[in-house]
């Protein structure tokens, strides 16, 4: 019998015929409950799109207001192939195919032609500041060339295939951009140096970098941000595996030497290193 | 003999030692306890309790799924799972640990000192523990002592019991070796074990030991008496119902929107478990318990021990209150209440400190009077004792207390007045006299004082003390004797007439053979010398609880042994019935109509005793409940206690029952909560009870009750709170999963902020002061108002919480922009943002991100906010002064809008503290609108649907 009784209750609490009560409110009950709420939203809603209204004021178009957690930039491979493994068969072209695909979208913008024409030379081994006079913005800021062919064998310019086809490929790294940063002091230029894990350091065989001593030339720095340094090329370093070990997992690890970049804690496994598995097969 | 004793020597040792052996010790067993591992246990299965499990259950399932796919990427669900059940045992373990000190504070009460009894074994008096008796054990007791077991007489000498912890009478027994009833009960030659011996002595044989004593069988029948579950544990299964079937609810409904955004079927699975585990009020577990144990110590401090923690607020709720009259409401000592001499009454002082005023002790006839009531008394003080133990029976008690204070030492003052003879008072004379030399040894005449009932020893005299004259006792003065008696006797004050005369120097010289059995001397043509009127007065502070009863909208009913006159009037003193209250008979003798043409709903007042009780149906008692809101049960037993807690209960009503005897503890457990005697109560109703008032006061109820309605309210407070602060953590993660931006908020860093910091301003709101209408409202109505209803979840869940998610959502966007992301780039960040492989992810300034930067900010930060919230925990513990506001907690949860604990880095935080400072300000002016709405449209739409 108790359970008749609730069985009711609860019919009537979702409609109730008797107060015309559509779960326990009246239809002008729900109305009133209703435009409680609409405008109470309504009135909060605006208030957040004021309150961003007015943050987004404050804010600097050039430079964000903190850059507290990039105090040590991260590094990032091209092509960074299936979650940092590069692997593929030399006999294989449908293999690599698209590591060449990747670099040569890649590279492009780095055409000598290109850069002759949106950038200027400048003078090597050098901040290339553009300081803002007071309130007066030098903008647009102008940026430096990086050519292509700085990166010599890995430029794709002779070798089409950046040495995939003679399991000798070229892996293209760069320093992820950060607003005002100036990596080395004293005219000292960060560099890029690569090197196997443990394990696997002697299968690793000898590496050559482009440009030369995998250098980031200090005539690109710093980055004014995209807004005011349109046409910015960021610095590359290529790095070439003449005789790497074969048909084997070879993880390799890169990672920048600046004398005033705080090495990342080992914690982190990004800051200031990137790593990644590379593996050649040759056999079919 | 029945059992192998002689009436003389007694059992033998050795073969006491055999039975000894057979029967076991002379003690009775504990109701078997709850197992410690049990009591445990249920601290761990509570409404909230379980809630947790599930919640802890399903993070090992989604851990378990991540863990198999492989796609782990942090060990959150396993912490998460973790943390939850430390929370559950923890407080599981202090909640056990608070009952415990409890036990034990109640397990001190059991006397240390073992009961000792005099048996004669082998022939010859020996002092033994009681415990070593067995039945056929010759036993000797004498006044002042406990019956060691039950005994049958064989020999007494005005040997008298007091039954009342075994049936309530309040009314000692005289005990005699006459089988007069076949029922024990009711038999004059079995005493019972566990009552005392007021006053003679008695020897006889044990005829039960331990359990199979009367009273051991009673204790074994009250444990039979099912517990009814608290109104606290009701509500918060109510509170867990709700919040189960929301986070139900919200996760299945995300279930449905990830689903059909194009999640994939196991990734919707753990969104829906996240939502329900995010619902979980993990800091609300233990928010309760240690507002209730807080509360517990309060208490403890006034008086009340609190056995079950959840019976703090039972008392809060509690309706009626059917309290004892001895003890509880009274000082349970006789005290002299009135004098009437000289043809006057006059008021003694009956204060439990004597602070009251005396009255005028000048008159001749005042001395006289003492003089008989100090001598005519067998009340002695305990030798070698602080002179306040007195051993006598309780009127004499009194009398000798009385003239202790008007004359100064008693005892040497009889010294001087030599006793020569007495004769005891019995029922057939209702008198006591006793003839004393007088002080002056010139003086050779012999001075008889006599006390009995007044119109007994009214019949005996011939003149009336007046002004210290002896005037002839005619007409008039016998009819002002009568007004006074009926004066007094209607104050429901025990009367006792006293009279006095010298003894005629010739007829009676010194020397004389007084016989006390043949009376051969002067015992009629007295000389009156006035009546002395006792009562046991009410405490002090009585009057003014009742009166915080009557306006906190709780009925006290009294239940007592006592006779109706007797109860009224103290009814009347204390205010159970108030001044201007007329019973039904009392509307008939105003209106000199009979009883029954009397409306019975124009009498408030009602005293019904035990007998008319025993015919009433119980429909009739509902009824008389129902119509007379002030009632007084008199002259009831124990056993009618508990219907009237049952029929109270029938009427919808929590009810409170004190009780000390051991025939209370049914009642006891039958009512809401049970409240045992500390001082008086018998250790059976302290089992069976709640709650034990250390001082046996009815006052500290009062405070209980108060302490119980403050944390309901603040219960309710701390529950708003913790709901509130659910909504902002929980839409974090809404936005996560329907607009994809980067997680604003980890699993961690709520547990942080549930466990770590919030716990503080939770359970502060504990220590909130009683707002000062406290004790003006009527108490709750456990069907209507509930711990959690629909307009406290909305309030916390749709008006304050979404205005915080609101303030949480514009520091998570500012601290973003400022960082570099600006709002419309986090917008569908989520998959690039957690790609662990996308370690150059561009914000909006162009510069390029790795991403783990993130998870490190989210613990730092946490720890920035604990340091916050003290600042402002403080003021929101000033605010909290306030006690017009309905509820305290505006500027708190501006506060805990958790404002850093998005992503946060490191810098930004000082100032990203102060974004969402509008909202604060927001949520303090529209809570002050709401309660102003509240306060000043009472029964408006407004206070209905926002007034929680």
């Amino acid at each position: 019998m108790a359970k008749d009784a609730e069985k009711s209750t609860w019919k009537d609490f979702i409609w109730n015929s008797r107060t015309r009560e559509f779960c326990g409110r009246t239809g002008s009950s729900w109305g009133l409950i209703l435009l409680f709420y609409l405008v109470f939203y309504i009135f909060l809603a605006g208030m957040f799109c004021l309150t961003m209204y007015v943050m987004l004021q404050t804010l600097d178009d050039h430079k964000p207001t903190w850059q507290d957690r990039l105090g040590t930039p991260g590094m990032m491979i091209r092509p960074r192939g299936k979650a940092m493994e590069i692997a593929y068969n030399t006999t294989n072209t449908e293999t690599w195919d698209m590591y060449i695909k990747t670099l040569d979208n890649f590279l492009s913008p780095y055409n000598n032609s290109l850069q002759a024409e949106k950038n200027e030379e400048c003078i090597p081994d050098q901040y290339f500041v553009q300081a803002d006079s007071g309130d007066v913005k030098n903008n647009p800021k102008r940026s430096c060339q990086f050519n292509r062919t700085f990166l010599e064998k890995c430029s794709g310019l002779d070798d089409h295939t950046y040495g995939y086809q003679a399991g000798k490929p070229c892996i293209i790294i760069k320093l992820n951009r950060v607003i005002g940063m100036l990596p080395g002091k004293d005219g000292q230029a960060p560099f890029v140096t690569c090197g196997a894990k443990k394990e696997d350091s002697d299968k690793i065989g000898e590496v050559e970098y482009y440009p030369e001593n995998g250098t980031f030339n200090l005539m690109y720095y710093p980055y004014y941000g995209k807004k005011a340094q349109v046409n910015y090329s960021q610095p590359l370093v290529a790095i070439k595996f003449l005789n790497i070990t074969l048909n084997e997992d070879i993880n390799i690890e890169c990672r920048i030497i600046s004398n005033n970049i705080p090495p990342g804690t080992v914690r982190d496994k990004f800051a200031g290193k990137v790593s990644f598995k590379l593996r050649i097969n040759t056999k079919g | 003999m029945r059992y192998t004793t002689s009436v003389t020597k007694g059992l033998t040792s050795s073969k006491a030692e055999e039975v000894l052996e057979r029967d076991g010790p002379n003690e009775l067993l504990p109701p078997k306890g709850t197992p410690e591992y049990v009591k445990f246990a249920r601290q761990l299965a509570g409404g909230l309790q379980c809630l947790m499990w599930v919640a802890a259950v399903i993070c090992f399932i989604a851990f378990g799924i991540e863990f198999s796919r492989g796609t782990l990427g942090c060990f959150d669900d396993l912490y998460l799972a973790i943390t939850l059940i430390t929370v559950v045992v923890v407080t599981g373990c202090f909640g056990y640990y608070q009952e415990f000190k409890s036990t034990n504070i109640i397990a001190s009460f059991k006397n240390l000192v073992p009961q000792q009894a005099l048996v004669i074994r082998d022939g010859q008096k020996n002092q033994i523990n009681a415990m070593d008796l067995v039945v056929g054990d010759l036993v000797e007791i004498k006044g002042g002592d406990r019956v060691p077991a039950d005994i049958r007489i064989i020999f007494a000498q005005g040997c008298k019991v007091d039954n009342s912890s075994l049936t309530g009478e309040s009314e000692p027994q005289s005990k005699t070796p006459e089988c007069t009833h076949e029922n024990p009960l009711e038999t004059k030659n079995i005493a019972f074990f566990s009552t005392t011996c007021l006053e003679g002595v008695a020897t006889g044989t044990v005829i039960n030991t331990g359990d199979r004593t009367i009273i051991g069988r009673i204790a074994s029948l009250a444990s039979g008496v099912g517990n009814e579950k608290t109104p606290i544990a009701i509500e918060i299964e109510h509170f867990v119902d709700i919040i189960a079937g929301l986070a139900i609810f919200f996760g299945f409904t995300f279930f449905v929107v990830a689903m059909f955004i194009g999640y994939a079927f196991l990734e919707a699975m753990i969104f829906f478990m996240a939502i329900v585990v995010a619902y979980v009020p993990e800091g609300l577990l233990a928010t309760v318990t240690v507002c209730l144990s807080l509360t517990a110590k309060r208490l403890a401090r006034k008086n009340c021990v609190v056995k079950n923690l959840e019976a703090v607020e039972t008392l809060g709720s509690t309706s009626v209150i059917c309290s004892d009259k001895t003890g509880t409401l009274t000082q349970n000592r006789m005290t002299v209440a009135h004098l009437w001499f000289d043809n006057v009454i006059h008021a003694a002082d009956t204060t439990e400190d004597q602070s009251g005023q005396s009255f005028d002790q000048s008159s001749e006839t005042w001395r006289s009077l003492a003089r008989v009531a100090g001598l005519c008394n067998r009340a002695i003080f305990k030798p070698n004792q602080e002179s306040l133990i007195v051993v006598g029976d309780a009127s004499e008690t009194a009398l000798l207390k009385f003239t202790e204070l008007a004359i100064g030492n008693m005892m040497e003052y009889r010294e001087r007045f030599k006793k020569v003879v007495e004769v005891p008072f019995n029922s057939t004379n209702k008198f006591q006299l006793s003839v004393h030399e007088l002080e002056d040894p010139m003086d050779l005449r012999y001075l008889l004082v006599m006390k009995g009932a007044p119109e007994r020893i009214l019949e005996r005299c011939s003149t009336i003390l007046i002004k210290g004259q002896e005037m002839p006792l005619d007409e008039q003065w016998r009819e002002s004797f009568q007004t006074a008696y009926m004066d007094l006797g209607s104050l429901g004050e025990r009367v006792l007439g006293f009279c006095h005369i010298y003894l005629n120097e010739n007829e009676f010289p010194r020397g004389y053979k007084f016989d006390s059995d043949e009376m051969n001397f002067t015992t009629s043509g007295l000389c009156f010398a006035g009546l002395i009127s006792m009562i046991d007065p009410p405490r002090a502070t009585v009057p003014d609880a009742v009166m915080k009863c009557r306006t906190a909208g709780i009925r006290v009913v009294m239940v007592t042994g006592d006779h109706p006159i007797t109860a009224r009037a103290i009814a009347a003193n204390v205010g159970i019935i108030t001044e201007g209250s007329e019973t039904v008979e009392d509307i008939a003798t105003r209106k000199r109509i009979p009883v029954e043409q009397v409306n019975r709903r124009d009498a408030r007042a009602c005293v019904i005793s035990g007998g008319q009780l025993k015919d009433m149906s119980s429909e009739e008692l509902d009824e008389a409940l129902r119509s007379h809101p002030e009632m007084v049960f008199a002259r009831t037993s124990p056993q009618q206690k508990l219907i009237i807690v049952e029929s109270c209960q029938r009427l919808g009503s929590i009810v409170a029952v004190t009780g000390d005897g051991v025939n209370d503890s049914p009642a006891l457990k039958k009512a809401d909560i049970g409240i045992a005697m500390g001082i008086a109560g018998s250790d059976a109703a302290k089992n069976a009870a709640d709650m034990i008032l250390l001082d046996d006061n009815f006052a500290s109820i009062v405070t209980g009750v108060e302490q119980g309605r403050l944390i309901f309210d603040n219960l309710k407070k701390s529950i708003a709170y913790t709901l509130t602060k659910n909504i902002p953590e929980l839409t974090p993660y809404l936005i996560y999963i329907t607009v994809s931006v980067p997680l604003p908020l980890g699993c961690i860093t709520i547990l942080m902020i549930e466990l770590a910091t919030d716990i503080f301003p939770s359970v502060s709101l504990a220590y909130e002061k009683a707002e000062s209408d406290i004790m003006h409202l009527k108490p709750r109505n456990p069907r209507k108002d509930r711990l959690v209803n629909e307009s406290l979840a909305a309030y916390s869940y749709f008006q304050i919480g979404a205005i915080q998610s609101f303030a949480g959502f514009t520091d998570y966007f500012t601290a973003m922009a400022q960082e570099g992301w600006y709002p419309l780039l986090c917008v569908g960040l989520r998959s690039h943002w957690e790609d662990v492989h996308l370690q150059d992810l561009q914000d909006s300034y162009g510069q390029e991100w790795w991403v783990s930067v993130i998870e490190i900010c989210q613990i730092a930060d946490v720890l920035i906010r604990k340091t916050r919230r003290l600042s402002i925990f403080q003021q929101g513990f000033f605010r909290s002064v306030d006690v017009d506001s309905m509820e305290q907690m505006s500027l708190t949860p501006y506060i805990q809008s958790y404002t850093p604990c998005y992503v946060s880095f490191m810098k930004g935080w000082g100032q990203w503290w102060f974004v969402p400072i509008p909202y604060g300000i927001l949520i303090f002016v529209y809570d002050e609108i709401r309660k102003l709405g509240v306060r000043r449209h009472p029964g408006s739409w407004w206070d209905q649907e926002l007034y929680y």
